[in-house]
């Protein structure tokens, strides 16, 4: 609960607060090595069409990776989101094209089923990791169900968000900015995210206070639901069609990118900011990868050595500010 | 035992799910369920192998789990059958892959206890390196699986396959391991309570390496055998992944650590072994399938709950008022330490 008293200290960066930023920091100096090298490579990345081309694959991520952080700062883990982001692209591709109401109605009964799933979770008290594990199978079938086979258009709206290309700033920068900070307002600023954060850090305490810490469960779950479902839209935007297997690997990427945020598996901290920038990291890495004409083959060995490293990198700057 | 203590056993609930669906799969079928069990147990054993280095991982306490061995198992198919094709010896190639295993969970075991990295993302990584080496592997693979080796593993003698009785015996093993050694014991106090376990003088770093170099192993192993048994593919081992931690945690084991029940996987591996033969029978799509399996997972799940999990003390002890802190603790407790 340090966060909030945060404000009351004095703005010069305290050993605490360095301490707490140090992760997403790091993070950060990853990042920017990766477009220097990006940069170095390929002088028109850049530009800002080139930022955009660069930085539109890692959007879907960012957005997901911050409906995990969100249920990590409840102290939960959910292993089903990225078939869930794949259910969302397929819903987009098939109903939302053919009848846009219903396929409103269905992405808002996945919100709604994020969020009985959460209390259930919280009423029968089982552990998230295996629910949400379960529930995963639950989105794949659902998916698969509707489109057994990767295709569908996504609706001109859409598809006209994916193209969208403003002069003078890169496009992909909107959503991940934008998203950030409505997540940094109700995780970071709001009353609801400080009980969200007390369930993660002390569920004992938020109940003796009175507050019910069944509501906050559910409220982070409808949260990450809803994040989920914007994570799925912006891809089918960027693939132009619907695959349920499109975002499996999302399950465990974002959870790799709130830790390189500075998240933990503790839960009671929410780092809004920090998830935008591990995200972005993770999500360059294929990119500084094709640009050096590294084989398809080893990208994957790649990503894993560059997660490793930039947790010993943390290591490394937590004991130097010890 | 009346039924009150039976239902109180951990295990029972995959097992009853196991049984539920083999009835099923009987009064549909309408034939005899013998060999329906037969075929159960010829595949559940290699659910059960890396379930149980799974088990094993995840009783190490909060936040402990393996996120490598689908990895791992395709790389060690690979492997293994490239090893036996090259060495003419099937024997050298199942070792070749538990190798593997054990070289991948390496890597994982320096980053978490070198690097403090977590466990999830330190067996991710290790992982991703894994799967890399396989699709190098993959590209222009010729070997074939040794047909010695594949044919022992078709033994039925008497309906029975001769790899199930090796694998309850690993299994047997495996629950004197940690009944019976101090690895185990210590392993069971270091997943209660870690901080408690380090003040008593348990060596705690270093039975959490040997508990994940042993699910490297098993997976490894689980790897050899399914090339051989099937063929080696890249995608070999996907499934183990969700299905190793489901059938852990359906089995009984505690997924917050300290609680170990060896024999609830092969109820959870044989629940979902069967599961797959009846979508199979009734011809329903893989959509379908998973729908029942997520569905059922969940089920299973809610219904058992996981009030007894907080104590983390043996069922029989699990009459005793809880104090108020630990009733109100919910999945928050995951995550300590």
């Amino acid at each position: 609960m340090s966060e909030l008293l945060a404000p009351a200290l004095p703005a010069l960066p305290t050993r605490a607060r360095m301490r707490r930023t140090a992760p997403a920091v790091v993070s950060a100096v990853a990042m920017i090595i990766m477009i220097a090298v990006c940069a170095s490579l390929q002088p028109d990345v850049l530009t800002v069409a080139g930022l955009s081309l660069v930085l539109s694959a890692t959007v879907p991520l960012v957005i997901a990776a911050q409906a995990q952080m969100t249920l990590m700062s409840v102290g939960d883990i959910d292993l089903g989101i990225g078939n869930f982001v794949g259910l969302v692209t397929v819903v987009s591709a098939t109903t939302l094209v053919s009848s846009p109401a219903t396929g409103a109605l269905i992405l808002l009964a996945l919100v709604a089923a994020y969020a009985v799933l959460g209390a259930l979770i919280h009423l029968r008290r089982v552990p998230s990791l295996i629910a949400t594990l379960g529930a995963s199978f639950v989105w794949l079938g659902l998916g698969l169900f509707a489109l057994p086979t990767p295709g569908g258009t996504t609706p001109e709206w859409l598809a006209s968000f994916g193209t969208w290309q403003p002069a003078g700033f890169p496009a992909p920068l909107l959503p991940i900015l934008a998203v950030a900070a409505v997540v940094y307002l109700l995780t970071s600023r709001s009353t609801l995210g400080v009980r969200m954060r007390g369930l993660g850090s002390n569920p004992v305490a938020l109940e003796r206070a009175g507050l019910r810490p069944l509501a906050s469960r559910v409220i982070a779950y409808a949260t990450a639901g809803a994040l989920g479902v914007l994570s799925g839209l912006v891809l089918a935007s960027q693939t132009g069609g619907g695959d349920v297997s499109s975002a499996s690997s999302y399950s465990l990427m974002t959870v790799a990118a709130v830790i390189l945020g500075g998240g933990s598996f503790h839960g009671g901290s929410a780092v809004p900011w920090g998830v935008a920038v591990g995200g972005v990291t993770l999500g360059l890495v294929s990119v500084v990868l094709s640009l050096l004409d590294v084989p398809t083959n080893m990208q994957s060995a790649v990503q894993g050595v560059i997660v490793l490293a930039v947790l010993a990198g943390r290591v490394v700057v937590g004991k130097v500010l010890r | 035992m009346n039924i009150r203590a039976l239902l109180s056993r951990p295990w029972i609930w995959g097992f009853a799910a196991a049984v539920l669906v083999w009835l099923i799969i009987v009064i549909i079928s309408g034939q005899g369920g013998g060999q329906t069990v037969s075929l159960a147990l010829s595949l559940a054993p290699y659910l059960v192998v890396v379930g149980l280095g799974q088990m094993l991982v995840i009783t190490a306490g909060p936040g402990n789990i393996d996120v490598s061995v689908a990895p791992i198992i395709s790389l060690a198919g690979f492997v293994s059958v490239a090893v036996t094709t090259s060495t003419g010896s099937a024997v050298v190639g199942v070792l070749a892959g538990i190798g593997v295993g054990v070289v991948v969970a390496l890597i994982s075991t320096v980053s978490i206890l070198g690097l403090s990295v977590p466990p999830i993302i330190a067996t991710l990584a290790a992982g991703l390196i894994a799967s890399s080496v396989t699709l190098s592997l993959a590209n222009g693979f010729t070997a074939v699986p040794d047909a010695g080796l594949r044919q022992l593993l078709n033994v039925r003698p008497a309906g029975v396959p001769l790899l199930a009785v090796a694998v309850a015996g690993v299994t047997a093993l495996v629950i004197a391991l940690l009944r019976r050694t101090i690895y185990g014991r210590s392993l069971i106090a270091v997943g209660q309570n870690r901080r408690a376990a380090e003040r008593a003088g348990i060596p705690v770093a270093r039975i959490i390496a040997t508990t994940y170099l042993a699910s490297g192993a098993l997976a490894g192993l689980t790897g050899s055998l399914l090339a051989a048994y099937i063929a080696p593919s890249a995608d070999l081992g996907t499934r183990y992944l969700l299905d190793s931690v489901a059938v852990v945690v359906i089995g009984g084991t505690l997924i917050s650590g300290g609680r170990a029940v060896p024999v609830g996987v092969w109820g959870a591996a044989l629940f979902f072994i069967l599961l797959d033969g009846l979508v199979n029978l009734v011809g329903w799509s893989t959509a379908a399938q998973n729908l029942l399996k997520g569905g059922l997972v969940l089920l299973v799940l809610f219904l058992a709950g996981g009030g007894d999990r907080v104590a983390g003390t043996p069922s029989r002890f699990r009459r005793r008022p809880r104090p108020a802190a630990a009733t109100t603790t919910t999945t928050g407790d995951n995550t300590h330490g």
